[in-house]
């Protein structure tokens, strides 16, 4: 949907710096129209910053934000017509939840009856009608979250900004309020920009993910772009869990680019970046597209890679079943075993295994600091 | 030209501008008065440092500061006995008895300061309820000197600062976490040894920021000791408005008022370096 | 519990007397002097040997009194509101500036709490006499101003720093000017704050005496120093009537913080 919509939020090369410290490093990004996009990425990597500018909070070191086509830097933040939700419980403290939600429009001088009729709606949107009379210090914190959702959306702004909304809520909490999020995206159509540094709320959310880290835009893509074809080991490592490979690059082609493991095995990963042969690099493979056989067993003819291993570890998580192996140059790997993992249940601590994964699965990366990316 | 005319917030005075009128009034009506009587402290009569070697040299002058800092010490240490155990019940009294406590406290803080020094001044006169008690008791036969002398100075300040040692003291005891003393008392401490190794160690910051502002106030003290004290124990604040306002000896009255000033801004310098300037209540 | 009361054991009722003397000590000069007011001897004997309210009598009748309690009034009210005027923005400085020098200025704005108030009553005294500001009503506020101006500050400081900027943040992206968010959130929201400054400035400049000792001309005079110059006389029990009245006013102005506190509270 974002590559037909027209673009709405166009945030060009945008730095910020705070005295010594860059806050946001020539961030670009392109926000279509009725986009749900979310700036994913680990505490202090500019997300809020970025989104602070967008709100005309904080001025730019140097780049710009336009607006339908228009730079909006010169706008006062009142100005702008846009809708922010905060990570903080920002309603006023000392008006009712109507009041709040009708604040917006009293201060662009609405007619009475309108305020009211536009407050109602809104609180039954966010499903809230029959608080109207309640103080914010009445309300729970998903409920305070929602009035606040409320007043962002009541004078109907065309984009609206969500810095962590739901970063103080508890897990239960937060999923239903996602959901709730979703929906009201649906019904109205309004153009989100959305910040968290939980990677499942951002594929729960997004129509695309733009990953930050330190600063800059890493990659920007639907979840499952992110998931499945990680720019680098540091999207790769943030987005989902991985295992990294040290490797070191023998031959390159056009598909596949086949690297040596520290035990001599040579095997095969997809590549998008040029890589010098010989160099250092990492190969990077998922759990779940790890398989174990029994290490006397014929290997099926799908996998076309192959370790020997000796198995740690063994944790059943209901759905799936998660294994621990150890490499023979001593590296721990997570395995995630579904559906077929009965014929290994009897396999003990210690045995000898042979791991396996199809080449088309793995990637291989440049050797970067991110390679020792985090989990989240 | 709208990025510029927008950084100009970063400009280095940043949010000063409000604070402007009130620093413009304060050095107009504070500052420079002070500055003022400063000058005239080394000019009156002959420039030069003479009013201060004679307030130091003088054992008449030395009297003085004796009584002064004899006196601040006094009260500090009384205030502090009687204030600790006060905010500590203030802390442990359940909060229905500890609200009145409360009460009283800030009821004797807010009365008008000379309404409570006549009390203490018709309590402790020669004829006094006091001194009438003890005759008719038989305990005494002649009448205490309390008043006019240091024993009705030290009651009546004593009387004024406790207030002042009790609420930083209450705020700093209410701020420890009682965990701590349950987990001291789990690792096998007494009660006493509680109290010595854990309580006391953890409201030395409070014990220091209520010492120190209840000995700075009585060093500079002038009604109390004007009314309850007698010509014999002059305090400092007292030589300074006499000389002023009776001997009209402006010189040696501003060096007496820039030697306190001095020792006090050097107490409140310490006071803000190790305590910080926290809310007074 | 800081170490329980009934797991002291015998300690306890050592802080419990202490408690009490304390509680007692306090209370006393105050109760004292109220009962002595109504007291029928001119020297204030104790137990009075009759009750009457010839005290009060004297002390309404006197014009001089009733003058100074108007001045006291004037003189506080003024303060009050000069001390929100310049606290107030002075405050948002303190805690939204972002100027070199802002814990220097703030230790600046707090040290008329410490300086004695001698050392200023003297050197306002000698720049009144020059200007003829001395026992004037503009010199009553200039003085009692300094020093209720720490308070004020220190009050709405502290409510500041307690309100979530992001609040006022809020209100701008909802479309309020700056100015409109200050007026219609922040200042509503740090409320208890500045009336608690108003009060203690109030309260400050009404109790306030070695300023006006040193610079009251017998034509304008606050209570306060109406009563030193009564007290320095003799220990006439019109005081003691006086007092009682300001003890009582103390107490409501107490009550009515107190009032105003809880019904603010959710
Ligand atoms: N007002 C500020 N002054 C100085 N540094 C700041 C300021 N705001 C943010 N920073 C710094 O900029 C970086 C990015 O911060 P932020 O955008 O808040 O990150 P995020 O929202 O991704 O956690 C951090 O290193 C932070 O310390
Ligand atoms: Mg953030």
């Amino acid at each position: 949907m974002s590559s037909t919509a027209p673009v709405l939020v166009s945030i060009r090369d945008l730095v910020k710096r705070f005295g010594p410290t860059t806050a946001v490093d020539g961030v670009s990004l392109d926000v279509a129209q009725g986009e749900f996009l979310t700036f994913l990425g680990s505490s202090g990597s500019g997300k809020t910053t970025t989104l602070f500018i967008v709100a005309g909070f904080e001025d730019p070191t140097g780049g710009d934000v336009l607006i339908d086509g228009r730079s909006v830097l010169s706008v006062a933040p009142n100005k702008r017509n846009i809708g922010m939700v905060f990570q903080r419980y920002t309603l006023f403290p000392h008006l009712s939840v109507f009041d709040n939600v009708a604040f917006p429009l009293a201060v662009r001088r609405r007619p009475r009856h309108e305020i009211e009729q536009a407050v109602k709606e809104t609180l039954a949107l966010v499903r809230l009608e029959e608080f109207a009379a309640r103080k914010p210090g009445q309300l729970s914190g998903g409920q305070q979250q929602r009035v606040a959702l409320a007043r962002a959306l009541v004078y109907k702004p065309r984009i609206l900004l969500m810095d962590e909304p739901l970063a103080a809520l508890d897990k239960k909490l937060r999923e239903e309020i996602q959901i709730e999020i979703r929906r009201i995206h649906r019904e109205l159509g309004v153009t989100i920009l959305y910040v968290t540094h939980d990677q499942e709320e951002a594929l729960r959310l997004s129509d695309r993910i733009a990953v930050f880290s330190h600063g800059r835009v890493v990659q920007v893509g639907s979840g499952a772009d992110l998931y499945e074809r990680p720019a680098d080991a540091f999207v790769a490592g943030f987005i989902g869990n991985s295992n990294f490979l040290p490797a070191r690059v023998r031959g390159v082609d056009a598909e596949r680019t086949a690297v040596e493991l520290p035990n001599g095995a040579v095997v095969a990963g997809r590549t998008d970046s040029a890589l010098a042969s010989g160099g250092e690099a990492s190969l990077m493979i998922r759990p779940e597209k790890l398989f174990l056989v029994n290490g006397r067993d014929a290997p099926d003819a799908n996998y076309d890679c192959r370790v020997d291993v000796t198995l740690r570890d063994s944790t059943y998580l209901g759905d799936s079943l998660q294994r621990e192996v150890v490499t023979p140059w001593g590296q721990c790997l997570m395995v995630r075993q579904t559906g077929d993992a009965e014929a290994l249940s009897h396999a003990g601590t210690g045995a000898a295994l042979t791991l396996c994964w199809h080449s088309g699965d793995a990637r291989v990366f440049r050797k970067t600091a991110g390679s020792s990316a985090p989990r989240s | 030209m709208r990025s510029t005319l927008r950084r100009g917030r970063a400009w280095p005075l940043r949010g000063f501008g409000p604070a402007l009128p009130a620093l413009v009034f304060l050095f107009v009506f504070m500052v420079a008065p002070l500055a003022v009587l400063f000058l005239r402290s080394v000019t009156e009569p002959t420039l030069g440092l003479g009013n201060y070697a004679e307030l130091l040299g003088d054992a008449t002058y030395g009297r003085v500061l004796f009584n002064t800092f004899t006196v601040a010490t006094v009260v500090t240490v009384v205030t502090l006995a009687l204030g600790y155990p006060v905010a500590w019940l203030l802390v442990i009294l359940p909060s229905r008895v500890a609200r009145w406590l409360f009460a009283i406290i800030l009821l004797s803080m807010w009365t008008n300061l000379l309404a409570r020094t006549y009390g203490w001044m018709v309590l402790l006169q020669r004829t006094g309820v006091i001194n009438r008690t003890l005759m008719d008791l038989g305990l005494i036969s002649e009448p205490l000197p309390l008043v006019n002398n240091l024993a009705g100075v030290t009651i009546g300040m004593t009387y004024i600062m406790l207030p002042f040692i009790i609420l930083p003291l209450h705020a700093t005891l209410s701020a420890i976490d009682p965990a701590i003393m349950q987990a001291a008392s789990i690792a096998g401490a007494r009660p006493r040894q509680i109290f010595f190794r854990v309580l006391l160690p953890l409201s030395l910051p409070g014990i220091g920021a209520g010492c120190l502002m209840v000995f700075v106030m009585a060093l500079g003290y002038y009604v109390t000791p004007a009314l309850l004290g007698g010509a014999s124990t002059t305090m400092l604040a007292e030589l300074i408005a006499q000389q002023v306002q009776s001997l009209l000896n402006w010189g040696l009255g501003s060096a007496a008022a820039f030697i306190l000033l001095t020792v006090t801004l050097i107490l409140y310098a310490i006071y803000v370096r190790a305590i910080g300037l926290g809310r007074p209540q | 519990m800081l170490l329980s009361l009934n797991r002291m054991g015998p300690g306890r009722y050592a802080l419990y007397s202490i408690g009490v003397l304390v509680a007692l000590f306090l209370l006393f000069p105050i109760l004292f002097i109220a009962l002595l007011s109504f007291g029928s001897s001119q020297w204030l004997q104790f137990p009075p040997p009759g009750w009457t309210l010839k005290w009060y009598r004297d002390f309404f009748d006197d014009p001089r009194w009733i003058a100074a309690i108007l001045t006291s009034l004037k003189v506080g009210l003024c303060v009050m509101a000069l001390s929100i005027a310049l606290g107030l923005p002075a405050a948002f400085a303190l805690v939204r500036g972002s100027f070199p020098g802002r814990v220097a200025l703030r230790a600046f704005f707090t040290s008329p709490m410490i300086v004695p108030i001698v050392i200023l009553a003297i050197a306002l005294y000698a720049v009144f006499l020059r200007l003829g500001l001395n026992g004037t009503f503009i010199g009553f506020v200039a003085a009692h101003l300094i020093l209720a101006l720490p308070f004020s500050i220190i009050c709405i400081v502290n409510a500041l720093e307690g309100f979530d900027e992001a609040i006022e943040k809020a209100a701008i992206v909802c479309g309020a000017s700056k100015l409109e968010a200050i007026c219609r959130i922040t200042l509503p929201s740090i409320r208890l704050g500045i009336f608690a400054g108003a009060l203690f400035s109030f309260l400050i400049s009404w109790d306030e005496v070695v300023l006006g000792i040193f610079m009251a001309s017998p034509s304008l005079q606050t209570l306060p120093v109406k009563m030193w110059t009564t007290l320095r006389q003799d220990l006439s029990p019109v005081i003691a009537a006086a007092s009682t009245l300001l003890i009582v006013v103390t107490m409501a102005v107490m009550a009515l913080a107190a009032f105003i506190r809880r019904r603010s509270e959710p």
